[in-house]
Formats: structure tokens, C-alpha cells, sequence
């Protein structure tokens, strides 16, 4: 017999587990359904932005405003009728115009407030903003309503004595988290992978190269933030005896996380309050949610640690009670 | 001792489950645990393998403490009672994902996985995915990967529970050649099934054990002889003469005579068969059969119940 280490036994954990999800007919439903969903929202991301080139050819079907000059490259265009009329400078590319006066540039603008965000992002392909937004949307909700029955199933059929008689309950318990990490890293892959398909088949001006390069750099960003809701999910999975408990405690979980991050939005004095509030956003991945966007490599590496290290203590107080539970 | 507990108790809320439990499972037996639903026997088995923790009490496994992962790592296994394995991956691949857990090296993972699959007949199902599976097959698989590797203490909690009758017998087969080679505890409610497997048994009620073991010792079979007599002559007198010393008893409800005697070095329960019979075929009575002891059916329906002050409650 080799001497099993734990690090092997979570391979094997995570690796079963992860064929077992793609061999079973609900995840590959799951996986179906998210790709689906990724395909229906690039489709309808990519018709508005032909109607936005097209526009942009022919600006005088829209400008309809009482001040047309006031919609130059220079003007804010705020309240003041159209928004489209590009200057000559402007050039459409990668399916929209994206100038610094662009309405797509004044939209990031608004979101971001950082100039210097604001020119990274415009650089990027609008398919991969729109491909990372909705990834940072969905796929938390992917994850809660996958992950979180994982291990809970496994408590409810009790096929985890089949396990953790072979290996420990951590092991095992990482393990699953590991392969439905490893599960949510390739579902996000492949929706952006769906939305450059859809991109390139759909945009006539589309270039497929640097789209992929800014995929490449925004789907880390992703995976990041998935991270703190695996580790809820775990969390909740590992202490719950049903699967339908275990996704009713994870969206509770969820819940109190974005309520949690909302007071803290809400509050602005110097209180107790505020500062307890404050700290404990920092505990939501949510408070790190904008960092992922910023144009500073170091700042990006510092959230993404920070969103792992959430996974990592979510996870961390789930194993506590864990390891007491009786199975 | 494979395992042992002492004082061991365990509840779900008000219901005791277990309540005080000692129990010695001798190395290299066949173990026998015996008991009504709720006497604690799957809960014992749980608390053994770790899957609960007891309230209170020392459990030791194989000589190492309470179960641990690190320590009894494929030393131990265990059919658990109403467990399922995954529906959507073939028996090679499960049995090779828990034989890799157990510690079978890659190498020989296959080897392994065929040998196991033959042991319970499923050889021709290797590929095919575990949900198509008759409730009998996965009584089978899970009974084999209790075998994966080389455990030297095995725990089947009703292994032969949905076999049909040749199946049931192969395994009993299967589990009497194990006898020597590591220690094997089954739970049954088939009394029969286990006298012939088992060489020690335990009988367990409200969560404590009430009798436990040699099953020759429990069942009285070097302390008594049943002999059943057809319709005829039942020469009482001239068989308490012959056995002067013993207790000669007779049931006329079930035409038996029971001989109770105390087994030595030179009287053994066959010189004490041989004075019986002598008596009874010289004065012409006709012997339907003759048994040493009771069987483990008998002993177990004629122990008292409980006094009530006694849980019987408790998780099965």
C-alpha cells in the first residue's frame, strides 16, 4: 500500500467529483442552461451594438435633439439630445465606437469614476465588459445553486461514509470543493468562450485575437470572485443534512452578505456603527467587487488575494463545525 | 481485540440510543451483533467507523484508539446500512475511486477492481453505470467494496438484506472463508444466517449488550442436547437413569427431550448424546432428530425482556 497523503486524497476527491457532475444529467442540464443563457444575453448585447453602429454610420437618424452641435467629441452630451454623433477621429471598433467621448466610454465612466480605470476599460472589447459583468452577476448564483447541495447530497444518501471512512472529512470536504471549483473555473470559460462565438459570427467588424487576450484577462477576475461563494456554499453544504436545506441556508447566507454590504453603503457618518459596518464589508466579497475592474495589475492581484482568502475562511468556519458534526 | 467498547452511550435528543454499551469483538472472528430494530446495532457501527461521536464511553479500534482517518486508513471498512454510492459513474469507476482512497496502489487498481467484481458477481457489469443497478447488485457492490484492499476489520451492517437466496448464499460462503484472515462483524436480523457464520455473537437490547459470546457458549451447545421424539414410546425413567447426574427434561408440547449437562474433559456433548440415545432405541422409541444446544433463534426469543425501566428506543 503507497502512504496516502491528504493532498492525493483531495485529487481523487476532487477529480471523481468533477466526473461525476459533467457524467450527471442535472449538472450537464446546469452547465446547458448557463451556456444557454450566456448565448441569449451576447445575442441580444451584440444587437444593440449594431444598432449602435449603425447609428453611429449614419448620425443623422438619430439626432433629433433641439442642440445638435452640442453632441460633438467634446460635448458632455448629458441632457442635451442625442448621444451617437461621433466625431471624424472616431472609428468603430471592435463592434462599437470607443472613443474617450463615446456614449459606451461615458457609460463605463459613470460606472467606474477612475480615469484611469476608465481608459483600460476602454481599450477592452465592450463583448468582454459585457461577458465579465454578467459572469460577475451569474455566476455567484451558479455556484449557490450547484455547490451548496455537494456535499449535502452526499450527507443525505449517505454516501460520505463510503468516504470519509477512506479518507478525512476534510479531505473530502475540500475535495468536492475543489472539483466544483475546477467545474465553475471551465462553465465560465466556456460562456466566454459562447460569447466570442457569438461575437465574431454576429459582428462584421469583430477581431477575434484581442478579444481573446482581454478574456483571457478578465476570466481570472472571475474565477476570483467565484471564490468567497464556493466557500459559502461549502460552508453551508458541509453543515447541512439535505441538499434542499444546504441551498435554502446558502441563499440566506447570500442574503445576509449583500444586506451586510448594502448597510454599509447606506452608512457615511463616523460612528461605531459604521466603522463595525465597514470592517465587516470588507468581509463581503461583494466590497471587493469593483477592484476587479481596476486597471492597476497590483490592485487586481490584491483583490483577487483578498476574495481567496474570503473562500479560504468561509470554507475554514465550515470545517470547524465540520469536524465535530456527526455524519 | 479488533474492537472494543466500554461504557459507550449515545443519544438523538431524548432517545438513548446507546446506553452503556460494552462490547469485545475478539481479532480474527466471525461476529455475530443481534437485535430488535432500535437496539443500537447501526448506531454502534457508526460510533466504530466515526461516522458519530459518542456522548460518552472509550471506543478503541484494531488497538488504536477511536477511528481516525490518518490512523485505521484502510484497516478499516464498512458496509453501512442504507448508504448509496453515486448513480452516474460505472462500478469500475467507483470501485476504483474508493480502492485508490483505501490505498491500493494505481498499478494495481485494476487487478483489484476484477477481483472484487468477481467476488460478488458483477464482473459483466464492470462498465455499466451504478443507477441501472437491481437493488440486489447494490447490495453486492457495497458489500464488495467492504472487501477493497486488504482491511483487517470488516463491519456489514445486513449484507445479505435484498439478496435473493443463491446470492445470499454465495456471500455467507464468502464471509466464512474470510474466518482467520480478518475480523468480520455482521448485523442480522436472519438468526439462522448467523449461526452459521459467526463463531461469536453479541445480542444487544436497549442500547447495552445482554448476552454475548462463543456462540457455542450462547446457545448452550456444550451444555445441552435436544433430542425430538416421533409419536411412540418416551421412555423417561430409564433415560434419567442413564444419565444419572444430568437434568433430564421433558417438553410434551414439542416432544422433546432436553439433556442438561456439564461439559468436562472426557464428557463432551457426544458421550453425552451416545448414553441418551442407547436407553431410548433399546426401549423402542423413534428419533426424529438431535441437536447440541438451542439455536441461536431459541436463545435469542427465550432471553427475558427487558425490565421497563429500560430505553428501548433508538436509531436502528
Amino acid at each position: 500500500m503507497l502512504g496516502p497523503t491528504p493532498f492525493r486524497d483531495i485529487c481523487l476527491v476532487a477529480g471523481f467529483e468533477l466526473r461525476e457532475m459533467l457524467r450527471s444529467r442535472r449538472a450537464v442540464f446546469v452547465i446547458a442552461l448557463y451556456l444557454l443563457v450566456a448565448a441569449l444575453f451576447t445575442y441580444g448585447f451584440v444587437q444593440v451594438l449594431e444598432r449602435v453602429n449603425e447609428v453611429a454610420k449614419n448620425p443623422a437618424a438619430l439626432v433629433t435633439g433641439s442642440n445638435p452641435s452640442a453632441n460633438g467629441p467634446g460635448g458632455r452630451g448629458r441632457n442635451r439630445g442625442p448621444v451617437f454623433a461621433p466625431s471624424p477621429a472616431d472609428k468603430p471598433s471592435q463592434g462599437i465606437l470607443v472613443t474617450p467621448n463615446s456614449p459606451f466610454s461615458r457609460l463605463i465612466f459613470s460606472g467606474v469614476q477612475d480615469p484611469a480605470t476608465k481608459d483600460f476599460l476602454v481599450r477592452q472589447p465592450p463583448i468582454v465588459l459585457f461577458y465579465t459583468l454578467a459572469s460577475l452577476f451569474f455566476t455567484p448564483l451558479l455556484i449557490l445553486l450547484t455547490t451548496s447541495e455537494t456535499i449535502a447530497q452526499e450527507h443525505q444518501s449517505r454516501g460520505a461514509r463510503f468516504i470519509v471512512l477512506r479518507t478525512g472529512k476534510l479531505e473530502f470536504a475540500l475535495g468536492k470543493l475543489a472539483g466544483q471549483g475546477l467545474l465553475m473555473a471551465l462553465v465560465t470559460l466556456l460562456a466566454g468562450g459562447m460569447c466570442l462565438v457569438i461575437a465574431s459570427w454576429k459582428l462584421s467588424d469583430f477581431e477575434l485575437g484581442p478579444a481573446i487576450s482581454s478574456t483571457l484577462i478578465f476570466w481570472p477576475r472571475i474565477v476570483a470572485y467565484g471564490l468567497p461563494f464556493l466557500g459559502l456554499a461549502a460552508l453551508c453544504s458541509m453543515n447541512s443534512s439535505a441538499a434542499i436545506a444546504a441551498r435554502g441556508f446558502a441563499v440566506f447566507g447570500l442574503g445576509t452578505l449583500f444586506y451586510l454590504h448594502y448597510l454599509a453603503g447606506l452608512a457615511t457618518d463616523q460612528s461605531v456603527l459604521t466603522n463595525v459596518l465597514g470592517a465587516l464589508d470588507y468581509l463581503t466579497p461583494f466590497s471587493h467587487w469593483a477592484d476587479l475592474w481596476n486597471a492597476s495589475a497590483a490592485q487586481v492581484w490584491n483583490a483577487m488575494m483578498l476574495l481567496a482568502g474570503l473562500g479560504v475562511l468561509y470554507t475554514g468556519i465550515g470545517l470547524v463545525f465540520y469536524r465535530r458534526r456527526d455524519l | 481485540m479488533a474492537l472494543s467498547l466500554r461504557g459507550v452511550g449515545k443519544s438523538y435528543g431524548k432517545i438513548q440510543a446507546l446506553d452503556g454499551l460494552d462490547l469485545d469483538v475478539p481479532r480474527g472472528s466471525i461476529f455475530g451483533l443481534v437485535g430488535r430494530n432500535g437496539a443500537g446495532k447501526t448506531t454502534t457501527f457508526a460510533i466504530a467507523c466515526g461516522f458519530l461521536r459518542a456522548d460518552r464511553g472509550s471506543v478503541n479500534v484494531l488497538g488504536a484508539g477511536p477511528f481516525d482517518a490518518a490512523r485505521h486508513r484502510g484497516r478499516l471498512s464498512a458496509l453501512p446500512q442504507d448508504a448509496a454510492l453515486g448513480r452516474d459513474l460505472t462500478l469500475y469507476e467507483q470501485l476504483s475511486y474508493l480502492g485508490r482512497l483505501q490505498g491500493v496502489p494505481r498499478h494495481e487498481i485494476r487487478g483489484e477492481v476484477e477481483r472484487i467484481l468477481h467476488l460478488v458477481d458483477l464482473s459483466d457489469r464492470a462498465g455499466t453505470r451504478t443507477r441501472t443497478l437491481s437493488h440486489g447488485m447494490l447490495r453486492r457492490l457495497g458489500i464488495g467494496q467492504a472487501f477493497l484492499g486488504q482491511p483487517e476489520l470488516v463491519l456489514l451492517d445486513e449484507p445479505t438484506n435484498g439478496l435473493d437466496p443463491n446470492q445470499a448464499h454465495s456471500i455467507r460462503d464468502f464471509i466464512v472463508a474470510q474466518r482467520g484472515t480478518r475480523t468480520i462483524v455482521v448485523s442480522s436480523h436472519n438468526l439462522p444466517e448467523l449461526e452459521t457464520m459467526c463463531d461469536h455473537v453479541a445480542i444487544m437490547d436497549g442500547g447495552r449488550v445482554v448476552r454475548s459470546g462463543p456462540i457455542s457458549q450462547v446457545t448452550g451447545r456444550n451444555e445441552e442436547v435436544h433430542i425430538v421424539l416421533a409419536d411412540g414410546p418416551v421412555p423417561l425413567a430409564q433415560t434419567q437413569a442413564a444419565l444419572a447426574g444430568d437434568t433430564v427434561e421433558w417438553d410434551a408440547s414439542a416432544r422433546t427431550l432436553r439433556v442438561s449437562f456439564s461439559s468436562r474433559p472426557g464428557r463432551q456433548a457426544e458421550d453425552v448424546i451416545g448414553a441418551a440415545l442407547r436407553p431410548l432405541l433399546e426401549a423402542g422409541a423413534r428419533i426424529s432428530s438431535v441437536s447440541r444446544g438451542q439455536s441461536l433463534e431459541r436463545t435469542y426469543l427465550a432471553m427475558p425482556a427487558l425490565p421497563p425501566e429500560l430505553p428501548k428506543q433508538g436509531r436502528n
